[in-house]
């Protein structure tokens, strides 16, 4: 396999596992959400299952294994009412926008413009949940550099 | 198992390679007649990017345009401008972070930009707020499309941007609550 090859698969692999967690993380952001918010959250929960079964076709035409989803995973903070569920969907679909636009930048062609596309709805919906944006969606390096540009809604 | 790292919580090695590429780029934007004869040594990448940074200047500049004209409107769209702004810097653009110059014309940074006349401002707030939405959808679909034509890199941070165009869109629209 060619190294860009190989670099595809490795980042198509991490969008995977991403998107295994994301699938999980809304499980739990369901389980806590106001009904004011549920459809929103089943409309993202839906969202990410489809992303996952595309990525696993995308990583099997690759000649890759899919990566499977864990058991469990461990919260990055408490989620015990609907103000933190809605934080927490925030940080998943943050989570979800920085292994697109690494996958962005490791694909090419089909599978890049796949990334990009999945770059844009998890960075809208961030917004949505958060009321306000960041400069630079899914880029890590330029994260935190200034304030987003609305106070997080709860 | 843990939940995979947050992007804001990743060191960034990438830092250095950004601005490794930064230089050219700026040296780019600051040159006016592109095809006068130069050098042909600007790579597509560099127009790609110059080009990046002039879009987002034009954006910038229908914010200003709708801030002047629609001053009630300030609060929410000062912080979308200022985003934009940090996109066109981030392709090499010199433009600075400031507010709106009401009586200077910042004279770097609309020498290569187009120097189209400033956009109508429709009469009314939601009016102007749907012409600035639909102009940066347009921008963001138009990167979108690009994104295959340019190296990984630059193709990240266009898509990133892109994504914030998208974000903008829907803070611009639905997001009054």
């Amino acid at each position: 396999m060619s190294e860009a090859k190989d670099r595809e698969l490795r980042a198509l692999q991490a969008a995977l596992a991403a998107e295994h967690a994301a699938v999980y993380g809304y499980g739990v952001v369901g389980g806590k959400i106001g009904d004011g918010r549920r459809a929103e959250a089943v409309t993202a929960y839906d969202a990410h299952r489809a992303r996952r079964d595309a990525l696993v076709r995308e990583v099997k035409d690759l000649g890759g294994r899919p990566v499977a989803a864990s058991a469990g995973y461990a919260l990055p903070f408490a989620v015990p009412d609907a103000a933190a569920a809605v934080r927490f969907a925030a940080e998943l679909e943050d989570r979800v926008a920085g292994v697109y636009a690494d996958l962005v930048r490791a694909a090419a062609d089909g599978r890049r413009a796949l990334a990009a596309e999945a770059l844009r709805e998890a960075a809208v919906r961030a917004v949505r949940w958060r009321g306000g944006s960041v400069a630079f969606p899914g880029l890590a390096e330029r994260a935190g550099t200034a304030p987003p540009s609305a106070a997080p809604t709860a | 198992m843990p939940f995979p790292p947050s992007p804001r919580a990743r060191s960034g090695p990438r830092r250095r390679s950004l601005l490794a590429v930064a230089p050219a780029a700026l040296a780019l934007s600051g040159c006016t007649g592109g095809d006068s004869g130069g050098p042909a040594a600007a790579s597509a990448a560099d127009r790609a990017r110059a080009r990046a940074a002039r879009d987002s200047e034009a954006l910038v500049e229908r914010y200003d345009a709708v801030i002047a004209a629609r001053p009630g409107l300030t609060g929410r769209l000062r912080p979308l401008r200022e985003e934009v702004v940090r996109h066109a810097r981030a392709f090499g653009s010199d433009r600075k972070a400031s507010p709106p110059a009401s009586a200077s014309a910042s004279p770097s940074a609309s020498a290569s930009a187009s120097p189209s006349p400033s956009p109508a401002v429709p009469g009314n707030d939601k009016e102007a707020l749907a012409g600035l939405a639909a102009a940066e959808r347009e921008l963001a679909d138009r990167r979108t499309k690009a994104l295959g034509a340019v190296p990984g890199e630059l193709a990240r941070l266009l898509a990133s941007v892109a994504a914030a165009g998208a974000a903008h869109v829907f803070l611009l629209t639905e997001g009054d609550a």
